[in-house]
């Protein structure tokens, strides 16, 4: 039982089509549980809210299975860039 | 044992209970209670099928103590009733179209609107069974403001209900001004961020 990383993975990238995507099993191998970092265009103009329940939308099948959902990040390929840059420059300072 | 004889007592009473007038059913579970628990921590006014909120809503404790399963009894009543035993309770209920039936949309309604901030998670504020309901918890705490808690895993229909109700398929949910606010990880960004602190004070103050 469970899901998979990799059908996490797939069913994000065919719904969310993401530029930056990052799926971790932190379920210990049952696969009840993810945390994720996804950086999508259509994040843009919407709430943190709205973000979450686009996730949580494209991933209803597996939800029924997953217990636990942790959406790290949930930025649109502008901010992404933003904080790519500022990590860099912190990095180099 | 004690509390299986009150169950099914509880039920005779719940399928019968349309003819009832509400107060002889609360008296009559006032009663089955004291018979058969003297004990119990149960409330007889938290045993009615009829949820409501005013009534159930104990302020000093900031809890609601919603009846366990009361609901899936009454789902449960008509000819297969005969049948209800314990394992009842443990019923998957997605055999059901939809848990969130108009009385206990009502009822949600009345219980993120009368209060300002309520937390729906597993396990309570004092002693709660899940680290993301900790972490909520832990992060209202901090803001000294008063907070009501629902503990989900009292009641399987409730938790069902609440998932459609929030469109949210997680626990815990926070409502703040009858408004959902989020679950763990949206409402650590808005701790992190000061949002949630502007928003509690908000509240607070209207």
């Amino acid at each position: 039982m469970g899901v998979t990383k990799e059908q996490v993975e797939s069913s994000l990238t065919s719904k969310l089509n993401p530029s930056h995507l990052e799926v971790i099993d932190t379920s210990g191998g049952c696969g009840a549980s993810f945390a994720i970092e996804i950086v999508s265009e259509q994040f843009e103009g919407k709430r943190l809210l709205e973000r979450h329940r686009i996730v949580n939308g494209a991933l209803e099948e597996e939800m029924k299975e997953i217990h636990a959902l942790s959406i790290k990040k949930a930025l649109t390929p502008e901010q992404w860039k933003q904080q790519q840059e500022s990590e860099k420059s912190k990095s180099d300072a | 044992m004690a509390y299986g004889n009150f169950e099914r007592l509880a039920l005779c009473l719940v399928v019968t209970g349309e003819r009832l007038r509400r107060e002889q059913l609360t008296m009559a579970l006032r009663w089955a209670m004291a018979v058969s628990s003297p004990n119990s921590s149960l409330h007889a006014d938290a045993a009615l099928p009829k949820f409501s909120s005013t009534k159930t809503l104990y302020p000093s404790q900031g809890t609601f103590n919603f009846p366990p399963n009361s609901t899936s009894r009454l789902l449960f009543s008509g000819p297969k009733s005969n049948n209800f035993s314990s394992t009842a309770r443990t019923l998957p209920f997605r055999c059901f179209a939809s848990a969130l039936t108009p009385q206990l949309k009502d009822t949600l309604d009345k219980v993120v609107k009368s209060n300002k901030v309520v937390l729906f998670m597993k396990g309570t504020k004092d002693f709660p069974q899940c680290g993301f309901s900790n972490t909520v918890v832990q992060i209202l705490n901090s803001f000294n403001v008063p907070f009501v808690t629902v503990n989900i895993l009292e009641n399987e229909l409730l938790r069902q209900g609440l998932k459609e109700y929030s469109s949210w398929p997680t626990f815990p949910q926070l409502y703040i001004e009858g408004e959902f606010f989020g679950g763990c990880d949206i409402t650590v960004e808005a701790f992190k961020s000061g949002e949630l602190q502007e928003l509690l004070e908000k509240a607070m103050c209207s």
